[in-house]
């Protein structure tokens, strides 16, 4: 998936969470899309620091993918504050959707 | 991680967008009640009342309304800004939703006094409204986008085709060019259909069309080589308009543009060949195979120039082609992309707030498919049966064909309104 992380166990819990969250139109989840880049833990267990980018920038779904991700994280997560940056560098390209979305795109 | 970082909500407000796409479902259907009701004129002269009645609801009512709906919602994505003004939208809609219908019915009425002028007067407002705020989002967004300039150059060419169109209804009562309005008609109407429709089309196309197939294939190159060739063919066309010789060179830019919409049509299969999603839906089908249907108005346009020399210009030909514009491609391309890209919008408007992750539909859901493909059916049929009506120049024929695009025009905005009114279903 190359996302960089601090904490290879709650990084594992959270991008199974996020597949739940799916680009509307695709169908494809946001991790096997590569939307994800980062996911930083705070040590003592209150907060996650995601970013992740967008297909395009000001996508129309962009709102809506965002808001699934930060909702996705707090329930998975409990109690625990979610902060999103979304960026545009590097530019998400088509080599970012994982060998699983590809062979689900492929169907 | 360094680097840009944006903030998410961009996007434009559906409000001002939706009154767009239910003004142009509306004016959809009237303008095939007005081709029901006005069929007989199809056996005569292209140059009647009714006949530019319906051409005015399709191109202005139909056509212009969606594409500019749309043009709100996906310039900020082309070129990734907010758009200039929400309120100048408002205006355009109003203003143009006020104009065109008093524009129509002078045509109709043939009485091209002061509705023709105060209708012609909004829209050439309205439009320039648009103008300001589409260049307006270029100018605060990405000035090399090649779509976002094709966007740009297409809303010029359209104040261009709507002032002229303006200048042309005060010369039909108070003469002011040197010759009557019908000369300068070719002139009004080919910088609105290449200008306007063309330009926008590829260029919005180009766009969604590798964005829909995630297809990775991408050759700004041929965009921008396309782009001067349609414009340098429509400056050409208006050089030679003005030149006495002109005529003999009249075949050069449809030339040109044939040549554009080739080239369009190689970098469509290209997006299809290398798409990542293996699915194309009906609605990008169709999209996909109107772009074949842009040779057909070049061919034809070809042989009546040709036609010209002998002196016969058979007005079938005329009125096919106008038909193939207005019905035809500009139609299809309107009938694939309103079930795309209405979808996303209100899809965004019900479920951005409730980020409803696995428990949303998909926005493709919001459509009816039944009535889509019963639409499409109504719609193909109708269309060929009213060329057959018009090569034929029999009446019950243009009926049969009209009333089947009536039904089209029903069905689409039967879907279109169960698009707008869909309600999430309660959990």
């Amino acid at each position: 998936m190359n996302v960089v992380t601090n904490n290879d166990l709650q990084c594992t819990i959270a991008l199974a969470a996020l597949e739940n969250v799916l680009d509307p139109e695709i169908g494809l989840n946001v991790v096997d899309l590569g939307l994800i880049y980062r996911l930083e833990f705070d040590e003592p267990g209150l907060g996650i620091a995601v970013a992740m980018t967008l297909s395009t920038p000001y996508c129309p779904m962009g709102e809506s993918i965002t808001a699934a991700v930060e909702q996705v994280l707090k329930e998975t997560f409990t109690g625990i504050s979610v902060t999103i940056e979304l960026t545009f560098q590097p530019p998400w390209s088509y080599d970012r959707i994982s060998e699983a979305g590809k062979i689900f795109l492929s169907r | 991680m360094t680097g840009n970082s944006h903030t998410v909500g961009g996007d434009t407000t559906h409000r001002v967008v939706l009154p767009f796409y239910a003004y142009a479902a509306f004016s959809f259907l009237a303008a095939s009640l007005l081709l029901f009701r006005s069929s007989s004129a199809f056996t005569g002269h292209f140059f009647q009342p009714a006949i530019l009645a319906v051409t005015h609801t399709m191109a202005l009512g139909w056509g212009t309304m969606i594409i500019m709906g749309a043009s709100h919602q996906l310039l900020p994505v082309l070129t990734e800004n907010r758009l200039f003004s929400v309120a100048l939208a408002y205006v355009s809609f109003v203003l143009a939703a006020i104009g065109i219908p008093l524009l129509v019915y002078a045509f109709y009425t043939f009485q091209l006094g002061w509705p023709a002028r105060w209708g012609g007067s909004a829209i050439v407002v309205a439009i320039f409204c648009f103008v300001i705020n589409i260049w307006g989002t270029l100018t605060g967004g990405n000035r090399d986008n090649v779509h976002a300039v094709y966007a740009v150059t297409a809303s010029v060419w359209l104040l261009l085709a709507a002032f002229t169109g303006l200048a042309l209804v005060y010369n039909f009562t108070s003469p002011f060019l040197p010759q009557g309005s019908l000369a300068y008609l070719p002139f009004h109407a080919h910088i609105g259909i290449a200008g306007w429709f063309l330009l926008l089309v590829i260029g919005v196309g180009s766009r969604l069309i590798p964005m829909f197939l995630i297809s990775k294939y991408a050759n700004e190159r041929l965009l921008w080589i396309i782009y001067f060739l349609i414009n340098g063919g429509l400056l050409s066309f208006l050089f030679l308009f003005f030149l006495p010789a002109g005529l003999s060179f009249a075949w050069l830019p449809i030339i040109v543009v044939f040549i554009a919409l080739v080239l369009f049509g190689y970098y469509c299969y290209c997006c299809y060949r290398e798409r990542i999603r293996r699915q194309v839906d009906s609605r990008m089908k169709i999209s996909l195979s109107s772009t074949g249907m842009l040779w057909i108005p070049p061919i034809l346009l070809i042989i009546l120039v040709a036609a010209l020399p002998v002196g016969h210009v058979d007005s079938r030909l005329v009125l096919v082609y106008g038909f193939i514009t207005f019905f035809g491609w500009i139609t299809a391309i309107i009938l694939g992309m309103t079930f795309k890209t209405l979808p996303f919008i209100v899809w965004n408007k019900i479920y951005h707030a409730r980020s409803g992750a696995g428990s949303s539909p998909n926005p493709g859901e919001l459509v009816d498919n039944s009535l889509f493909r019963a639409m499409m059916v109504a719609w193909l049929a109708g269309s060929l049966v009213f060329i057959a009506g018009i090569c034929c120049r029999r009446v019950p024929v243009l009926r049969a064909g009209a009333a089947l695009l009536v039904s089209a025009a029903v069905l689409y905005n039967w879907n279109v309104w169960k698009v707008l009114t869909y309600k999430s279903p309660a959990k």
